[in-house]
């Protein structure tokens, strides 16, 4: 019951220590740990946060149905249509390399490749396409047959990770009609992924290439639907926590009146097909290697129908174009058919540039409507001499008749006059540049299709800009080239005066040569400015957006984009000019429209034949009608396709022909116009 | 507080009759309960229950998910707890003393019962084989062992008066040796390097030299160079020692080796400092951590309770090692003395290995944290050190 008192030892002092050495490795090791769950949950926590939702939330978006292009009465030129597609989970088949992930997703991939006759390369590659999420399967076959994905479904086992949707696909009721207008789609490529623009966009994404898919992406890609899923580690769905209906993107309705689109292309490449016949002074036939031709509203600046030659098949780049078909549109030597030549082409306009130095020569002063100039058969100035296409002299005549004659030497003697009115001046005001701009030459007119050129229109700086840029390669040139020949003298002149902006230039000009340069659009909407009583608008091919359920959206306003500074005396001389070109006897389109009811349907026109040496004359024609209430403002152009009367006029003839529902007196086809050089 | 009170004082104010003699008796098995720590009993159990919840927590989702009852691993793990209490209050209350002529034969028969472990008898999880079924029971030797092993030190070094000498300190290592060969084998690095802590904390505090304890790190130091030379550590041990310094490169192998500490960090992380709520860790409930209940059970504290909570933790550990160090200082024999360390000295490898791998500064090993952790022997064990605590401090100076 009792015990012995215990007299405990007292504790040494250096165990002591060694206790109190126990405790500060504890307050140590302890503050060690509570300064990193400072760091990590104070400091860092809303980082730790961010990674935690990161963890547990995917995200799963579905595309939006893409927005129809419809005529302008509503006639369907693409929409979309449900196709039967094949697609592979990439998780179960690939690796990050891009191979069959292990021996059975090879038999897979072999299996498949024998299903679909597409060699086992070209499925891996399709499969392993980093371009497309990893949280979507990838499309490897559209548009398969019904028992292609039959064989797959009833042998699933076989095709593990392969299945079978339905997708919707662009479907072009008119086939290749309109095909430089509408486009197509591609997929989006990764360096666009990577730029602000495309920040909603993803890998697999498709995005409209070219034409109105391009240039109204935004407006008919809609809103993608997302859902978020909440999951676990093992990626199974826990929830959903939130969910996005997809928003369908909207219509558009154009301007484009489809029978018209299809009349100018038929005309255009029948045109192009049969002036191939056509054999030039020399023996040789014409080139007509491309050709464009537009019909504008005159009131509306509206584009009624664009048709580019040689055209190619928008349906081929559904579902991914074939290598064949992309190496086919892209060589030179089929004439590069993406290229949409209306807004695309360059070309030195000839003599449809000749309205353009008419009002120049009207706002300087040097003519009014009335005044009489000359018109021999070549003009001289600073010892050089300039031909007429005529050589006869035809005597002085007023502005109208020289466009409907189309005389040179009459805007020869005009043009250089003002070049020397100009050489007076410090700071010369360049007429004939600045009236290029107000018909709107020179810079895009910002029709709303990509991709189009501004064209040049030359001038002083601009020489001189140019000279800077090449003139070393004149002088190099001209050192080696022989003393006293003619390649000499030029080579020598160019570099040592070649920035100067001198009166043959001014000449050259005046008629659409020398560097000019315009797109066909450009032409048309000149002649557009005319037509429409000197205002000139916009181009646009768009006309309202609608939502899906036929809802106006937005309507696409005609805009002017600038005011001729004629009077109305003066814009009605170079109407009648034009008027008298097609109308009057001796005018330079007369033959091209004989037998077409002018009396009924008054055309309005020009022709032009551009030099582009060595190459054969670039054909062009302009014109409205009718000519007293313009409705209409065609233009065409041939590359290499000779004369302006001869290939282009009757073209647009046909055009204009099916515009006023006029019957051809020879029959449909195509009937050369006579063959006068202008 | 004379050394005397506790025993004599009630002996002396009970009559002595027949009746009441049984009383007195009774009375006087239980007169230490009256001094109790109410620091140690209180942050211990303070921590038991924390740990209930966390467990309950970390399963909850998972759980749910599987049409499981959501309480199947809370139910074993109070079942533990009832246990570990009612072996606490025997560890209390029962004078080390008198235990200490236990001590060889509870050394043998754990030491037996590690070696079980290895036999076909014992059971193995993920490639490492620690449990044995006893009477129905799983249970983990390991854990008893570190028990066995700072008794059994303890009672070796409680005959020295003044330091320690070269053949007690050999008998020490051996001592230590033969069950961290054996758990090493098993294989479990974590525990083998607890005995090998708890070795030296006893070392150090029962007065061998310092110079001893120097060339015994040195040595110790040579045999685990040794040991990485020869292979002895196994690749994924290595591996983890090593690459836990790169888990917060953004190019982190996420499905290797740094998983789960990333997971880990990013668990505590979120939980900010006030926490995403009880029960509403999204790292917890949809299983981002592996092992969460057991190994990881810090990352449900942090991330439900945030750093108030988590602080919270440390802190009542922090209590707890203050007092076993103080109870240590306060001890009347050496071997008291040296339980009260040893305890404390367990305490802070695990609490800091385990926190420090969850928070990303110490590699992964298997080490369970004391009274929080899912594991009925680990959290028995430290309800038993608890008990030795509060017994070494009602029989102090």
């Amino acid at each position: 019951m009792t015990y012995s008192v215990h007299v405990p030892p007292p504790l040494e002092r250096s165990i002591v220590l060694r206790l109190a050495f126990l405790a500060a490795l504890s307050v140590l090791l302890l503050g060690a740990l509570l300064a990193r769950l400072w760091f990590l949950q104070v400091l860092a926590g809303d980082r730790f946060a961010e990674l935690a939702d990161s963890n547990r939330l995917r995200t799963v978006v579905s595309q939006a149905p893409r927005g129809h292009i419809l005529a302008s009465d509503g006639r369907e030129i693409v929409i979309n249509r449900p196709a039967l597609a094949l697609t592979a989970e990439r998780q179960l088949l690939v690796d990050a390399a891009g191979q069959p992930r292990d021996a059975s997703a090879a038999r897979t991939v072999r299996r498949l490749s024998d299903l679909l006759g597409i060699d086992e390369q070209t499925l891996l590659r399709r499969i392993g396409d980093v371009r497309y999420s990893p949280f979507r399967p990838v499309p490897v076959a559209v548009d398969v047959s019904a028992e292609t994905v039959l064989t797959v479904r009833q042998n699933q086992e076989l095709f593990v990770g392969i299945s079978a949707e339905t997708i919707p696909v662009r479907d072009y009721p008119e086939g290749d009609l309109a095909a430089h207008l509408v486009g197509y789609l591609g997929q989006i490529s990764r360096d666009e992924l990577a730029e602000v623009a495309f920040a909603d966009y993803r890998g697999g994404d498709l995005i409209g290439r070219g034409g109105l898919e391009q240039s109204y992406e935004s407006e008919l890609r809609g809103r993608g639907g997302q859902e978020v899923f909440v999951v676990n580690r093992r990626g199974s769905v826990i929830d959903v926590q939130s969910r996005r209906q997809p928003q369908p993107g909207l219509d558009l309705i154009t301007w484009l009146d489809l029978d018209v689109q299809r009349a100018a292309e038929v005309a255009l490449a029948e045109g192009i097909v049969a002036s191939r016949s056509i054999r030039r002074p020399d023996g040789r036939t014409l080139p007509s290697t491309a050709g464009s031709a537009i019909v504008m509203d005159a009131r509306t600046g509206g584009i009624v129908a664009m048709a580019s030659y040689p055209t190619y098949d928008p349906t081929e780049f559904v579902g991914g174009v074939s290598a064949d078909y992309w190496a086919f549109v892209n060589d030179p030597a089929q004439g590069q058919p993406l290229n949409n030549r209306p807004i695309t082409g360059q070309y030195p306009p000839g003599s449809v540039y000749k309205t353009v130095t008419g009002a120049a020569m009207l706002e300087a002063g040097l003519v009014t409507p009335t005044t009489r100039v000359r018109c021999p058969g070549s003009y001289t100035a600073g010892g050089v001499t300039f031909r007429n296409w005529n050589s006869a002299d035809e005597g002085p005549m007023d502005l109208a008749t020289a466009l409907k004659r189309s005389c040179d030497t009459y805007f020869y003697d005009l043009a250089f006059r003002q070049w020397q009115v100009e050489q007076r001046s410090e700071t010369p005001d360049e007429i004939v540049q600045r009236i290029s701009r107000e018909f709107g030459l020179g810079a895009p007119l910002g029709i709303d299709l990509p991709g189009e050129r501004a064209g040049v229109v030359p001038g002083r700086e601009w020489r001189l800009e140019f000279w800077l840029r090449y003139r070393e390669g004149y002088c190099e040139r001209a050192a080696r080239a022989e003393p006293g020949t003619f390649g000499y003298e030029l080579l020598t002149d160019l570099c040592r005066f070649g920035g100067v902006w001198r009166g043959g230039d001014a000449i050259n000009m005046s008629i659409g040569q020398g560097d000019v340069l315009t797109t066909p659009l450009q032409v048309l909407a000149s002649y557009q400015a005319i037509a429409n009583d000197g205002v000139l608008l916009r181009p646009s091919v768009g006309r309202e957006l609608r939502s899906a359920d036929g809802a106006l959206v937005r309507t696409i306003e005609p805009e002017v984009l600038s005011v001729l500074s004629l009077s109305p005396d003066e814009l009605r001389a170079m109407q009648r000019g034009l008027e008298r070109a097609v109308m009057e006897p001796g005018g330079t389109a007369v033959g091209a429209f004989s037998g077409f009811p002018l009396r009924d349907i008054p055309v309005a026109g020009k022709t032009g034949t551009a030099e582009r040496k060595p190459r054969v004359p670039y054909a062009w024609f302009a014109a409205y009608a009718p000519a007293d209430d313009p409705r209409y403002v065609v233009v065409v152009s041939v590359e290499e396709g000779g004369g302006g009367s001869q290939t282009a006029a009757p073209i647009a003839r046909r055009i204009l022909e099916h515009l006023f529902d006029v019957a051809a007196p020879g029959g449909p086809g195509f009937t050369p116009g006579p063959e006068i050089l202008d | 507080m004379s050394s005397g009170r506790s025993l004599g004082v009630n002996a002396g104010r009970i009559p002595a009759s027949p009746g009441r003699a049984r009383l007195s008796r009774v009375l006087e098995l239980l007169a230490p309960l009256r001094d109790i720590d109410p620091i140690v009993l209180g942050a211990s159990l303070a921590l038991t229950g924390i740990g209930m919840v966390a467990v309950y927590s970390a399963k909850l989702a998972t759980l749910t998910a599987q049409g499981l009852p959501t309480t199947y691993f809370l139910n074993r793990q109070l079942l533990a707890g009832g246990i570990g209490l009612v072996l606490m209050l025997a560890a209390t209350v029962y004078d080390y003393r008198r235990l200490r002529s236990f001590i060889p034969l509870g050394y043998v028969t754990t030491l037996l019962l590690l070696v079980l472990v290895l036999t076909p008898l014992g059971t193995s999880v993920r490639g490492s084989q620690r449990w044995i079924a006893l009477f129905g029971v799983q249970i983990q030797p390991s854990e008893l062992m570190k028990i066995a092993l700072l008794l059994g030190l303890a009672m070796l070094f409680n005959e020295t008066e003044g330091t320690p000498g070269f053949g007690r300190t050999s008998i020490a290592l051996v001592l230590a040796i033969i069950p961290l060969g054996l758990v090493f084998a098993q294989p479990d690095l974590g525990t083998s390097m607890v005995y090998l802590w708890l070795t030296g904390v006893v070392l150090l505090v029962s007065g061998v030299r310092v110079r001893f304890l120097l060339m015994l790190a040195m040595a110790g130091g040579a045999a685990f160079f040794l040991a990485l030379r020869t292979e002895v550590i196994r690749d994924y041990q290595l591996q983890r020692l090593t690459v836990f310094l790169g888990a917060d490169a953004p190019d982190a192998d996420f499905a290797g080796a740094l998983f789960q500490t990333r997971q880990s960090m990013i668990a505590i992380g979120s939980g900010g400092t006030y926490g995403r709520g009880l029960f509403e860790g999204t790292q917890t409930a949809l299983a981002y951590v592996p092992d969460n209940h057991t190994d990881f059970i810090f990352t449900v504290v942090g991330e439900e309770l945030g750093f108030v909570g988590a602080a919270t933790v440390l802190g009542l550990f922090a209590l707890l090692l203050w007092r076993a160090i103080s109870i240590a200082a306060q001890a009347v024999d050496r071997d008291a003395m040296i339980i009260a360390a040893g305890v404390g000295g367990i305490l802070l490898l695990q609490v800091f290995v385990n926190v420090g791998m969850t928070l990303g500064i110490m590699p992964v090993t298997g080490l369970p944290l004391p009274y929080l952790s899912y594991g009925g022997t680990s959290l028995i064990s430290w309800l038993v050190m608890t008990g030795l605590l509060l017994n070494v401090h009602q029989r102090r100076r």
